[in-house]
């Protein structure tokens, strides 16, 4: 029989030099934005127009958890957002909750042609003060503006709610394209000026670019060390 | 047996650095618990540039078995271990039934394992030096692994399992053991296996070499790691006394048939849609479904499932992923297998309803997506794995009771105990106790090696079927079908038969029979009842002796390991004081 015999010394310096070339970061600052909302309201069409320019028109359900990454320039600072695609149904709910407390930023969406998704927006927020860390920056959308004949939920109804969070509040169609960059660079800035004093102090020190959600990888692994039972990434 | 300590940790070093060589291999690289990209990246060229670092060299390996019968070596062994012109450089030497005797069977000890070595020790080819690196035995099975001298420093990781396959499954007078090592790069697995006898008995063949690959696991150096099963090495050298005999073809067409084999090739499913149900599971049913995950990205991706928050493992306890991580080069592929198998430890649960077949596993791709992955099925509810006071509560077989009813019971009992439940008078014993025993009673008491022989698993489960779904004149399958059936209802009671707050005082006072009468008067009724029935039932069966071929010692052994349970670990004294205890109720009725 054949036995395989190898020598692997030579190789490791010329990868390790190309690794570290990927590596090099080309963004000052890096935001994780989650999207929420009932199953079928189009948070994962919202992602494809946003960050690909792309729409599908037909429903395939998000089993799991996705994401995608855009860099936008805000006040001059390249910020990276990678933007997280959640699984809507119920039934991955306890799951996906685990997913909040690593965002700085949230979209809770409903879909304007859906009452019931309109209502669900108060268990959603409810779950997001619940599961994400205090600070999390929160934005109202309502998606679907394009489809105006089966309306079920009036712009001022969104106002209200949004307005009584504390949030703002846009209606998109990422059918249309309306309103899309609009409302994740919205969020975006948000997420910006919430950290902004922890951000400057830190250039202060380091003046390189820096990455939020680095540091919070370390909390994160903190947090994996005092819990002996959690296993793997929930990132 | 000493030969391999000293340089394993080299060579482990360099493996951290090397990458694989087959796909299936692929998925297991990763011996590192958390990779970076950059680890990645760095194995990913490795994989690309394999070739510029790796050569094959041929090596040669001797292979022999031999069913020894329980002699003892008469005369030298070096005309079949020294028939080569040069030296092997490995020889992997096994034997079955190498000890016949009961103490063999029951202690697995016996002075026949020295008299064997020796005699292999003194035959091998005088050309070179060989070291014994391993042996392992399980009962009458054995396997011996020597290397040539100049090679011993590059086997690595030697480690050995055995797998009994005899009655419940566990006992080692059938069955496997393996020695799986590294040398160089290549991991290898040598099994030898003694399979069930007797030319039909095919069917139970083939069982036990499903079971023997799929119960037969090297745990790995790392805890974080799943254990590795015969399959997952680059080579398995499969040796011993299979029984098998093909009597219509000579030996080269069969060879020729071998060549020609395809192997089926699994059926690949888009991983977006994946969901799972499996349907009409039953206890200790083992059932089965594949998926393959595609990497088609342009880096090399580690997968694996991540425990969800609150819960210990990653998935429920009856079911398994395999693997349940791994590392994927671009463009290649892993078949994951998911498996659900109810065994005694989960079945209380989901007879009682308080549980469902219901789990959603988390697929996680090392810095990528999230996938979720339910899994779903409908449990169907056994007497296997119900409790005594239970099913002495049920009138009708468990499938016919809607399951709230059960659910009741289950719960009424844990509150209020053995006073609670139904105003209406139970039954003194479960009735599908009574059925097996009676049929036993009916049918085996002659029976030559009952309770000593295997059934069959497809019996099994006729009888399970049949216990669990109508009260039949008689069950289905052999005598040692049910034999095993009515062990395997004792083996899964979630509360054994002499209850686990009774088990101290029956050590205590093992030595004295009429303290242990006193105890077992002491144990809940219908408790009483199934001791007093069964041990009733087995002196019937010592009556008998001189056909069946029972005695009071291979009696005490097999039962009191199933009514006397312990929460821990038993030792060696522990086990013998509960057969002790046992066997007072063997030799004389109660007073």
């Amino acid at each position: 029989m054949e036995a395989i015999v190898r020598d692997v010394t030579e190789k490791n310096g010329n990868t390790a030099a190309l690794a570290s070339n990927v590596m090099a970061k080309q963004y000052d600052v890096l935001f994780r934005l989650l999207l929420l909302g009932d199953s079928g309201v189009g948070k994962t069409c919202l992602l494809c127009r946003f960050t690909d320019n792309e729409f599908h028109p037909s429903h395939i359900s998000t089993i799991g958890v996705d994401f995608k990454m855009k860099t936008l320039v805000i006040d001059g600072i390249k910020v990276r957002t990678q933007i997280w695609d959640t699984a809507g149904q119920e039934r991955y709910q306890t799951i996906t909750k685990q997913y909040y407390r690593r965002a700085q930023g949230i979209f809770l969406v409903y879909d304007i042609t859906s009452e019931r998704s309109f209502q669900h927006i108060m268990k959603w927020a409810s779950d997001v003060d619940e599961y994400a860390p205090e600070k999390v920056q929160k934005i109202l959308v309502g998606n679907k503006s394009d489809e105006v004949d089966k309306r079920q939920v009036a712009t001022e109804q969104g106002v209200k709610l949004a307005k009584a969070y504390g949030m703002d509040f846009f209606e998109t169609s990422a059918f249309t394209n309306h309103n899309i960059t609009e409302s994740f660079t919205r969020l975006a800035e948000q997420v910006l000026a919430a950290n902004r004093k922890d951000l400057d102090l830190l250039r202060m020190s380091v003046n390189d670019e820096l990455d939020l959600s680095a540091l919070e990888e370390e909390e994160g692994l903190c947090d994996r060390m005092r819990d002996d039972q959690q296993k793997g990434c929930w990132c | 047996s000493s030969s391999n300590s000293s340089f394993s940790r080299e060579l482990r070093d360099d493996l951290v650095h090397s990458s694989s060589h087959t796909a299936s291999n692929k998925a297991q690289i990763l011996t590192m618990p958390q990779f970076n990209l950059r680890d990645n990246l760095i194995k990913c060229e490795l994989l690309k540039n394999e070739d510029q670092y790796t050569y094959l060299e041929d090596f040669s390996i001797f292979l022999g078995t031999y069913n020894v019968n329980g002699q003892a070596p008469k005369e030298s062994l070096s005309p079949w271990l020294n028939s080569t012109v040069l030296p092997p450089d490995m020889y992997c030497i096994g034997f079955q039934e190498l000890d016949l005797s009961k103490e063999a069977f029951f202690f697995n000890d016996t002075p026949k394992e020295m008299e064997w070595t020796n005699a292999v020790g003194r035959a091998l080819h005088p050309d070179a030096k060989y070291a014994l690196v391993k042996l392992v035995r399980l009962v009458g099975i054995m396997l011996i692994f020597y290397v040539k001298k100049e090679h011993a420093e590059f086997i690595s990781v030697v480690e050995a399992e055995t797998v009994g396959t005899g009655i419940m499954g566990r006992m080692g007078n059938k069955g496997a053991v393996a020695i799986r090592f590294l040398f160089h790069n290549s991991s290898i697995c040598v099994v030898n296996s003694h399979l069930a006898a007797h030319i039909e008995e095919y069917e139970r063949r083939n069982q036990d070499y499903k079971d023997i690959c799929s119960r037969l696991q090297f745990r790995q150096l790392d805890p974080t790691q799943p254990p590795v099963t015969i399959m997952k090495h680059d080579a398995v050298l499969w040796i011993g006394d299979l029984n098998y005999r093909i009597t219509d073809l000579d030996v080269s067409s069969v060879k020729e048939l071998i060549d020609k084999k395809d192997f089926e090739t699994l059926h690949r499913i888009p991983l977006l849609f994946l969901q799972f149900h499996f349907k009409d599971v039953k206890f200790m049913q083992h059932q089965a479904e594949a998926f393959t995950i595609t990497n088609d990205g342009q880096v090399p991706c580690q997968f694996e499932f991540i425990t969800k928050p609150n819960e210990p493992t990653y998935c429920k306890p009856w079911l398994t992923a395999n693997p349940p991580k791994g590392f994927i080069a671009q463009g290649a592929s892993v078949d994951v297998e998911l498996e659900v198998f109810v065994n005694r430890s989960t079945a209380p649960k989901l007879n009682s309803g308080a549980e469902e077949i219901e789990d959603i596993l988390v697929l996680h791709l090392e810095r990528g997506k999230d996938y979720f992955i339910p899994v779903t099925g409908n449990y169907l509810s056994s007497c296997y794995g119900t409790s005594i006071l239970s099913l002495c509560n049920l009138k009708e077989p468990v499938q016919e009771m809607p399951q709230e009813t059960l659910r009741k019971l289950v719960s009424a009992e844990m509150s209020l105990g053995e006073n609670a439940v139904s105003t209406e008078k139970p039954l003194d014993i479960p009735k599908e106790l009574w059925m097996m025993v009676d049929h036993l009673f009916r049918n085996a008491i002659k029976q030559e090696d009952i309770f000593q022989q295997p059934g069959l698993r497809s019996e099994f489960a006729e009888i399970r079927d049949c216990l669990d779904t109508g009260i039949p004149d008689s069950l289905p399958g052999s005598n040692h079908s049910v034999a095993e059936a009515l062990l395997l209802f004792l083996d899964a009671l979630p509360e054994p038969v002499v209850p686990y707050s009774f088990y101290p005082q029956c050590l205590e006072n093992c030595s004295s029979a009429s303290q242990c009468e006193k105890i077992i008067s002491m144990l809940p009724r219908c408790h009483e009842n199934v001791f007093n029935y069964l041990a009733a039932f087995l002196r019937e069966l010592l009556k008998n002796s001189a056909s069946n071929r029972l005695d009071s010692k291979i009696l005490a052994t097999i039962f009191a390991s199933l009514l006397l349970k312990s929460q821990k670990k038993q030792d060696l004294g522990e086990k013998r004081k509960t057969q002790e205890f046992f066997h007072h109720f063997l030799v004389q009725g109660p007073s």
